[in-house]
């Protein structure tokens, strides 16, 4: 069984179609990058997943249940955009909010939980409206744990937060998921921050989805490269022009060269051309290169 | 290792709790409701200070009204109105409490909270019934802040206090039942209007001033047929109740503020439920 089964999904407003045809699976257990260009569609398809918006056509199942099935509702933790609080009110009036809303048992011991997993205990008595933006996203966050929810929807959580913030996140998603059981689907433009814990990716362009990959497939996809430094860079560029097919230089100031080769090879190379190579090494593009390649249409 | 997953549906009554309780929360915590309250007590002592007052010449005024208790309810049922005194009472609580609703639930939207409402086990069904409690217990908070600030009011002004008590207790308690049927009519505009603020506000003070009915009263009296059928109406049964009214009024008033309630709650919830929410 699937945390979330999307078939043939699709919303119009009006003449214009938001989502057209999306397929979707999250596996039990997975923390699933949902990534897209903005206006993709992401938030349209999460906010269906949360009942926010009716569907126009096709299933959203979660965890084998329609999703307007209130049992299974009562366990989906959401953040949506940005947290929905009360700005007159304290950050704690905001969290005993929810807790209502969820009807959580020994309400406030689970407050002071939550809101010590995202480090915002010593913040409980301020007004939201006083709170930073990064405290603001700790507040969202810390509300979509309430009542130990069982799949967590989180568009753009990691907006606004600091070094720290996003450690800490990281380490409260992977602690969410141990079990197995749990999933969390997370919307992110930070690909580089999402990498570090993502399982599953998801890419969808125009309201569709473009692919869908485990972590480990898209490590696969992922094209190696050798990347170098010279004492002449121009002619460094120049010359492995003329025997690579792609050669460019990137924003650390390396020349990548991207066919299927060995570093010896191009060291040698060079040497027989009067150059002599000062550094050199393989890499594999990452996830936000991947993207932007998709993007391009290079894959 | 994994553990099994449970789900448990949520009973009306647990969901239910849990909206109450929201709602409960944030009226007691917000200083909206106190200021509503204070404003229904404030306006009909004013009203009856400011009418009993002699003019800046020193001349005598004359009273806006000629007993206490019709700053409470009109003498008699009355749609189509003589005179201010027939009309500012405490008919008054339902154009104030109009614009509170307005304000408690566009702060929904406006804040985003509502998101947090509808992606959890709440049905639009919950949502429809919960503001419309909440939003008649204030109103008939309100009403009760209005009487006390009309009695106080009223005998600072030196009005005559006789009344008959029984109708007095009926009329008081015919315009708190009446909240329940007004509290839903203003919730289902708020639904209606949920993305623009100033119609909402706009709108509940237009229909709170009863002036649909009112304008009604006046063509069907000009025909010279009965008036009887306008309590069916919200306002014509908040006017019904009365200084001379019987229990059969109270009833009225349950009847058509229960009825109304539900019509408007379920088209509220279909109109939730068709609608893109946030």
């Amino acid at each position: 069984m699937n945390a979330v089964e999307i078939k043939k999904l699709s919303k119009n407003f009006g003449p214009k179609q938001a989502v057209c045809g999306l397929n979707m699976t999250v596996p039990m257990g997975a923390i699933y990058g949902f990534i897209g260009e903005n206006g993709s569609g992401k938030s349209t398809t999460e906010k269906m997943i949360c009942g926010l918006i009716p569907t126009s056509g096709g299933s959203i199942k979660l965890y084998g249940k329609d999703y307007t099935d209130e049992a299974v509702r009562a366990k989906v933790g959401v953040l949506i955009e940005s947290p929905g609080c009360f700005p007159g009110l304290t950050v704690w009036d905001n969290m005993m909010l929810e807790a209502a809303n969820l009807s959580v048992p020994n309400a406030e011991q689970e407050v002071v939980n939550v809101l010590k997993m995202v480090r915002m205990e010593g913040a409980a008595g301020n007004k939201y409206k006083n709170c930073s933006l990064g405290m603001k996203q700790r507040v969202g966050i810390a509300m979509a744990l309430l009542g130990n929810p069982t799949l967590l929807v989180l568009d753009e959580p990691l907006n606004g937060l600091d070094a720290d913030g996003m450690r800490i996140m990281r380490e409260v998603f992977l602690d969410i998921i141990k079990d197995g059981t749990r999933s969390i689907i997370v919307s992110s433009h930070l690909l580089g921050e999402l990498q570090k814990v993502a399982t599953h990716y998801g890419i969808i362009r125009h309201g569709k989805m473009l692919v869908e990959m485990t972590a480990d497939e898209l490590d696969a996809s992922c094209r190696t490269y050798v990347a170098l430094q010279s004492g002449e860079m121009n002619r460094t560029k120049m010359l492995l022009g003329c025997k690579y097919s792609r050669v460019e230089e990137d924003e650390a100031g390396y020349i990548r060269v991207y066919d299927l080769t060995t570093p010896e090879d191009i060291v040698k190379y060079l040497y027989d051309n009067g150059i002599i190579v000062t550094e050199i090494k393989t890499d594999k593009i990452g996830l936000e290169e991947y993207y932007i390649d998709l993007m391009k249409g290079g894959r | 290792m994994t553990r099994e997953l449970k789900f448990k549906n949520p009973s009306f009554s647990e969901r239910i709790k849990g909206m109450l309780g929201v709602d409960f929360y944030r009226l007691f915590h917000t200083p909206m409701f106190y200021i509503f309250l204070a404003i229904a007590a404030i306006i009909p002592a004013m009203v009856s200070a400011m009418t009993t007052m002699p003019g800046p010449d020193g001349s005598a005024s004359t009273p806006l009204y000629s007993n206490l208790w019709q700053i409470i309810a009109a003498s008699k049922s009355l749609y189509v109105i003589e005179g201010i005194a027939d009309y500012a009472n405490m008919n008054m609580v339902f154009i104030f409490g109009g614009i509170m609703v307005s304000i408690f639930i566009g702060h929904d939207y406006k804040s985003g909270y509502v998101k947090q409402l509808f992606t959890t086990h709440a049905k639009k069904q919950d949502y429809m019934i919960s503001k419309t409690l909440v939003c008649a217990f204030a109103m008939a908070c309100m009403c009760v802040t209005y009487l006390i600030g009309g009695i106080v009011g009223g005998m600072f002004a030196g009005y005559d206090a006789t009344v008959n008590v029984g109708s007095l207790v009926i009329a008081v308690l015919g315009k708190m039942v009446m909240s329940l049927g007004w509290a839903s009519l203003y919730t289902f505009l708020n639904v209606i209007f949920r993305r623009y603020f100033g119609i909402s506000v706009a709108s509940s003070f237009f229909f709170g001033t009863g002036i649909l009915i009112i304008g009604a009263a006046a063509i069907v009296e000009g025909l010279g047929l009965p008036t009887g059928f306008l309590n069916v109406f919200l306002y014509g049964a908040s006017v019904n109740a009365n200084l001379s009214s019987g229990i059969g009024s109270l009833l009225i008033c349950i009847v058509v503020s229960v009825a109304w309630a539900f019509i408007y709650n379920v088209a509220g919830t279909r109109l939730l439920n068709k609608s893109d929410v946030y």
